[in-house]
């Protein structure tokens, strides 16, 4: 009867659901991640927010009660570097996790190559004045497009939160932290819209070098640094006119500056040892908070140190550099390759042990299964299970500033939670449960795989 | 009987004041292919070798070329360039190689050569007499767009001096030059510098084996094919069949197949060494290797098939990021102990003067430096069909020689008399010119 | 560990040759290199010794006192130059070396994208240079600012830059900046369709770089202006900082030094007189392949000349090069040096350096000084390399023969007195490292053959 009650209740959809009371997930292992793990507990959560969590918290008498016996709950998890939810932007694979041989200007694996040539042919961009590639005041929360199946297919991996960045062009502007519900307004989503700015050196391959400004990684350094001259001086000359118009020239506005001077941190990219050493001196230089995303040769023994010393945060990739397929057996690998594929998984456990604060993202991978393979080569690699589990939770919100309301199960926080039959990242284990502000969502069912497996759990799926 | 020895004496005087006759008196001689004699005259008669030895003397009237303290040494002959088809390699119109089409065993480079091009005088004042002409295949092999080339066509052995192309011809046709197809991309990956690679857009990896596999065998299938109706031909007009037309590709095929003219393969990795031999004994043809990057383990093989190798520059980067800095510096030596014969080439116009030190860098590192001077004399002459005639200093041969104040191979030496056939070559060329200009400018 | 034990082992890892800064490289040790003939260049020929302590030459002599607890290294029947300075190279560089898009693009540093990575640096090593001056391309009128580098090879990037040397900036003169004016279609240096950039002639070219400098006294003028404020106390806005003028400000005041690429003559006596009007000096024309037709203006200029030893006619304005062009340079005055522009002939300077003497009959100390004490004048760092002399550097190469000679190797090379190439070393290491990567690709093997699925997600 219940479990009728409860598929009626559910299939009436959304207005249903919010106006439902609490609900109570108990006999669960709960891992907080914030404190020790609850052998078996309750999670009580209401209005989108975890309204108690323990081993025996008094329950609500409008409770819902899910049975988690045999389950885990986690908090959601949060990929700290997206494209899901921005239109068109399908995640790029491209170079990810390969090259780095001769000095090759970095591509990084999330980023989209800047259009060439724009339908309009617009003349090429001939120095920093013409803003070239350019969009830095764009927020990704006034881009979203909540027809992004990515939406759901990243859901059913676990995750509950993206940091979606707009990631074309050299400022390709700030990311915003969604949460994945499934709703008309997309500003439902968005947790914080502004939470720094993506910068990427990518290049159009085969673009000439005497294509647009800037064509060389040096062009786009010194574009970078010419930017911030400028908005320290277009800053500068804002105040004072602001302060005293009389007799002085107004200022030009300049949305790109504008940008810009709204970014309270910056994203760079760094795969190469070499790159780390140069974002790092960079931003320095540029007086900006930064993280580094890529660090495909973070396993290197001067890596943490130097993270540890500007004390940057960054973001690893879980593409981890692979051995081509089917490869011309008389043309060998580089040995740095070699290395970045025998050593690149252990990058997470040597930074944890460093010290340095880090957080994975998906870097494309959308897949569930794939998804749970790349973070077990980590975990096979020397890096513990809950720090595996930090690196997709807690650690992602502290670096963002938003660890006062996500990235743990706390009450107050927000009912980010995934509840899984087995331990996250084994491969057998299934996500069973999504709870996404509060709202209960069903993974995908998975693609028929040796074995087969069909359609899980008791309640059947909500979204639309 | 006196009227008779005043003719004769006449006679012989006219011989003498021909410019191909002289006496190099007193120098030094290396012959490459025997012992050097200290001290020693050489006769050259009409053009050739007549004598040499401490005893030699000069015939009445002939003129004597004082040599004390000089040594003489063969001219040198390089192994691939493009002296006369090509003058200023950046600008086009003035570039003869890089026909277009697949299959071009009929073109031939001599008629091609243009005997008054600067490069000759440059090159010649270093010693260099004689050289390979070939007809280099499109520029990148395909990167202009064209299909492929397999066969660019005939190459030519020349001299370095003469009025007209043939005059300067020692061999019109002495290979055929031939790109074989290679699975992926070959070598020389780590020489190309990024920016250059990044101008033309080559980014990114060859793609996948399976894939680079059917590509190749579709090439090496083509090739094949063609050898195949080469022969058929060879066939058809043996037996004179009636309604028989004369095809210039193939005629031009003949002497290949005969195993009369060598062809010159171009194969850079272990790997396509090897697959060219296959391909050189299924066809039944005499091959020449070019440019190999790395031997691997296929110089047992070359030798026993006796398969000689046009070796490129050894001042040239490794082949990897990974390969050990001397790698084609030490390449040469590697040939020589494995028993293989090879010769050098510059394949560039500009450094073909330079032939002597790029061999010298393979002593630096190994190479017996007789065998570093036999590889730019009589070891080319020996590939080229040609050892009859040229190569070493032994009498009967041309006389393409070289006086130099010591070791040619060192860069201090200078060079004082160059002769190509007999003839001495006036050590000047533009560059000279505008020295001495220049010099006297106030 | 003995010093002797403890060097030769730090080499070997640094001659392991495996990119990567952070090896640990011995501080500087005292070394006695003894029995050699040591070409100082400035001094002379010494068949004796030398004393290298902390990073600098101590002693140059026929008997010198050994310091206690040196390592001696024996150098009978070798021969020590000063470590090779090469003037023009574009090697360690992360990217295109060339930001084309712009004809000025003196905004661009190649400070920026430094790669102490590149093997080319390891490489040069085993060829004997200890010092480069990296610069940007040719492909702008103005290009980007430059920089000079020791080869510290194992050394991060800041560490690899030349302490104190003056910064640069490149110009370029001739048909590569005017290319990209000039796009052509079918067989031609750019493969896609780009619209064209003035300019497309010598003239525009000159044009270009007077307008820059133009703009760059403008630009002067106003933050003299706001400067002067400041001294008397005002508080005014600053001018808009502009890096690519700003770079051009540091060429009026003589804090930038011009390296110019140049070919034909009457380019290189245009850019003399843009100089003049500008009051400027060209520290040094590059390539400058017709420079001994002006060799007098070259040299009434001030100007040093860095050139080939005997390239010619790849380029059309390249027909008139002459091998004697050193020597003429030489012969009026002019400060002259030999450089390579390419990561392959930077490894035998010597050689090069050797065809002076053939071509012109410079002597053996002016051909040596063509790639040494030369280069170093040029680059203003004349003080502290270039030869072999007490107090200056201890950039030093071994060679197994007269390094003159085309017959010789380097043996080993030594930069602030740290050996950073040991042949020897190098060899004898070379079967560990291939037993090391050998391990690696054997572990990555797939164990057995996958089987082939069209496509899709997480197949396994």
């Amino acid at each position: 009867m219940r479990k009728l009650v409860a598929a009626l209740v559910v299939c009436c959809g959304f207005a249903l659901a919010d106006s439902m009371g609490a609900i109570a997930i108990r006999n669960a292992k709960i891992v907080p991640v914030s404190g020790p793990v609850i052998s078996k507990g309750t999670v009580i959560i209401r209005n989108g927010l975890i309204e108690a969590v323990g081993e025996n918290p008094p329950l609500p008498p409008d409770a819902w009660i899910v049975d988690g016996e045999g389950m885990t709950v986690y908090p959601g998890l949060i990929d700290a570097l997206s494209t899901v939810g921005m239109p068109g932007a399908a995640p790029v694979a491209a170079t990810a996790g390969r090259g780095g041989g001769r000095g090759q200007t970095t591509t990084p694996p999330v980023a989209q190559p800047a259009p060439v040539t724009t339908t309009t042919a617009a003349p090429p961009a001939r120095g920093p004045e013409d803003r070239p590639n350019t969009s830095s005041w764009v927020l990704a929360a006034d881009e979203i497009q909540a027809t992004d199946r990515r939406i759901e297919t990243v859901r059913g991996a676990g995750f509950t939160t993206t940091v979606t960045y707009p990631t074309r062009g050299i400022f390709a502007g700030q990311g915003s932290i969604l949460d994945l519900v499934t709703s008309d307004r997309t500003g439902d989503m968005v947790v914080a819209p502004a939470v720094g700015q993506y910068i990427s050196f990518t290049r159009t391959p085969g673009a000439s070098i005497f294509g647009s400004f800037p064509s060389s990684l040096m062009g786009y350094i010194a574009y970078v640094r010419q930017i911030y001259l400028d908005a320290e001086h277009y800053k500068l000359v804002k105040d004072a006119y602001a302060r005293n118009p009389r007799g002085i020239e107004r200022p030009a506005y300049d949305r790109a500056l504008e940008g810009v001077l709204a970014s309270k941190r910056i994203l760079l990219p760094a795969n190469r040892l070499v790159e780390v050493d140069r974002m790092l001196r960079f931003a320095a230089e540029l007086k900006q908070p930064a993280i580094l995303y890529g660090m495909r040769e973070g396993y290197r023994p001067e890596a943490a140190p130097l993270l540890k010393k500007y004390g940057a945060p960054v973001l690893v990739s879980l593409k981890w550099s692979e051995a081509p397929r089917d490869p011309d057996p008389e043309a060998v690998e580089t040995m740095r390759n070699l290395q970045n594929i025998d050593q690149g998984p252990s990058t997470p456990a040597l930074l944890q042990k460093a010290g340095v604060t880090f957080a994975f993202y998906t870097d494309g991978i959308d897949q569930p299964r794939e998804l749970q393979r790349a973070v077990k080569k980590a975990l096979d690699a020397g890096l513990a299970r809950e720090d595996a589990i930090r690196a997709l939770t807690l650690s992602p919100a502290e670096i963002y500033g938003v660890s006062d309301r996500m990235g743990s199960i706390e009450a107050g926080k927000i009912a980010n939670l995934v509840v899984t039959k087995g331990e996250l990242f084994d491969a057998n284990t299934r996500v069973e449960m999504i709870f996404v502000d509060g709202k209960q969502y069903k993974p995908a069912p998975e693609p028929p795989q040796s074995g087969g497996r069909g359609q899980v759990g008791e309640t059947p799926e909500v979204n639309r | 009987m006196r009227l008779l020895s005043v003719l004769i004496g006449c006679a012989l005087s006219a011989a003498a004041a021909s410019n191909d006759t002289l006496l190099i008196r007193g120098a030094d001689v290396y012959p490459v292919t025997a012992a050097e004699q200290k001290g020693v005259s050489i006769l050259i008669q009409d053009g050739k070798i007549a004598a040499i030895g401490p005893k030699v003397a000069a015939p009445k009237g002939v003129r004597v070329v004082e040599a004390k303290g000089l040594r003489v040494y063969p001219g040198i002959m390089d192994s691939a360039t493009q002296l006369g088809l090509s003058e200023i390699s950046g600008v086009r119109e003035t570039v003869d190689t890089g026909e277009l089409g697949e299959f071009m065993p009929q073109l031939r480079a001599i008629a091609s050569v243009n005997s008054d091009s600067e490069h000759f005088g440059v090159a010649r004042v270093n010693g260099v007499t004689s050289a390979i002409a070939y007809p280099a295949g499109a520029a990148g092999g395909g990167r202009s767009g064209a299909p492929r080339q397999y066969i660019s066509g005939q190459a030519a052995l020349i001299h370095t001096a003469g009025w007209t192309w043939e005059d300067m011809a020692i061999r019109p046709s002495v290979a055929l030059w031939m790109r074989f197809p290679t699975v992926g991309r070959g070598g020389r990956g780590g020489a190309v510098p990024d920016y250059i690679a990044e101008m033309l857009g080559e980014t990114g990896a060859a793609g996948t084996y399976t894939e680079m596999l059917r590509t190749y065998r579709e090439e090496l299938s083509k090739l094949s094919d063609f050898f195949e109706q080469a022969r058929r031909y060879q066939k058809a007009r043996a037996a004179g069949a009636p309604g028989f037309v004369r095809d210039l590709k193939y005629e031009a095929m003949l002497p290949a197949l005969e195993g009369k003219l060598p062809v010159v393969i171009s194969a850079e990795m272990p790997r396509a060494i090897h697959d060219a031999i296959e391909f050189a004994e299924k066809q039944n043809i005499k091959i020449v290797i070019l440019g190999p990057v790395e031997l691997g383990n296929t110089g047992a093989e070359l030798k026993k098939n006796n398969i000689p190798l046009i070796l490129g520059k050894v001042l040239a980067l490794p082949n990897t990021e990974d390969d050990p800095y001397d790698q084609a510096f030490t390449l040469p030596v590697e040939a020589y102990k494995a028993g293989v014969k090879f010769a050098f080439g510059t394949f560039e116009n500009q450094f073909v003067r330079n032939l002597p030190y790029e061999a010298a860098a393979a002593v630096a590192f190994g190479l017996p430096q007789e065998e570093a001077l036999k590889a730019i004399t009589i070891n080319p002459a020996e590939i080229w069909g040609v050892a009859g005639e040229m190569g070493s200093i032994e009498p009967g041969k041309v006389a393409d020689l070289m006086v130099t104040t010591g070791d040619p191979l060192e860069i201090q030496t200078e060079v004082k008399h160059v002769y190509v056939r007999g003839r001495e070559i006036e050590l000047a060329n533009k560059q000279t010119r505008l020295y001495e200009r220049y010099s006297n400018r106030q | 560990m003995k010093t002797r034990i403890r060097i030769a082992v730090l080499a070997g890892v640094a001659a392991l040759g495996w990119p990567g800064f952070g090896l640990k490289i011995a501080a500087a040790e005292t070394i006695v290199i003894q029995n050699a003939t040591i070409l100082t260049v400035t001094q002379g020929t010494v068949h004796g010794s030398l004393v290298v302590k902390d990073g600098k030459i101590a002693e140059v002599g026929e008997k010198v006192m050994v310091p206690q607890g040196a390592d001696i290294m024996d150098a009978a029947g070798q021969y020590v130059i000063p470590g090779i300075i090469d003037c023009h190279s574009h090697i360690a560089v992360d990217g295109s070396v060339n930001e084309g898009s712009t004809s000025v693009s003196s905004m661009v540093d190649i400070r920026d994208v430094i790669n102490p990575e590149d093997i080319a640096i390891y490489r040069a090593l085993a060829g004997g240079v200890t010092t480069a001056n990296i610069l940007h391309g040719s492909a702008n009128a103005i290009g980007g600012k430059t920089l000079v580098l020791k080869m510290r090879w194992g050394k991060d990037a800041q560490s690899m830059i030349f302490e104190g040397a003056v910064p640069g900036i490149k110009f370029a003169l001739g048909e590569n900046p005017k290319r990209a004016g000039n796009p052509p279609g079918g067989r031609g240096f750019s493969v896609q369709p780009v619209t064209a950039r003035y300019p497309a002639t010598r003239m525009g070219v000159e044009d270009t770089i007077r307008e820059a400098l133009n703009q760059a006294k403008s630009y002067k003028a106003d933050w003299d202006a706001y400067r002067a404020k400041v001294a008397h106390g005002e508080q005014p806005i600053p001018p808009r900082k502009d890096l690519k003028l700003e770079a051009l400000e540091e060429v009026l005041e003589g804090k930038r030094y011009v390296h110019a690429h140049c070919y034909v003559a009457d380019e290189i006596l245009m850019l003399l007189r843009v100089a003049d009007d500008y009051g400027f000096k060209i520290r040094t024309l590059q390539h400058v392949l017709e420079g001994y037709k002006v060799a007098d203006e070259i040299k009434a200029h001030g100007a040093g000349a860095s050139t080939f030893s005997d390239w010619w006619a790849y380029k059309e304005e390249a027909y008139d090069a002459i091998p004697y062009n050193a020597a003429i340079l030489q012969k009026k005055g002019v400060v002259v040096s030999l450089n390579s522009d390419d990561a392959e002939l930077m490894r035998h300077l010597n050689t090069e350096a050797a065809k002076v003497m053939k071509y012109g009959g410079l002597s053996e100390t002016e051909a040596l000084a063509m790639v040494t004490i030369n280069p170093a004048r040029q680059l203003g760092i004349d003080k502290r390399v270039g030869s072999i002399e007490p107090g200056k550097d201890a950039d030093l190469v071994i060679y197994d023969k007269y390094p003159l000679s085309d017959y010789a190797k380097v043996e080993k090379v030594l930069i602030d007195g740290t050996v950073y190439f040991d042949r020897d070393k190098e060899v004898s290491g070379r079967p560990a490292k291939e037993l090391e990567k050998k391990k690696l690709i054997d572990k990555q093997k797939p164990s057995e053959p996958r089987p082939r699925t069209g496509g899709g997600r997480g197949s396994e």
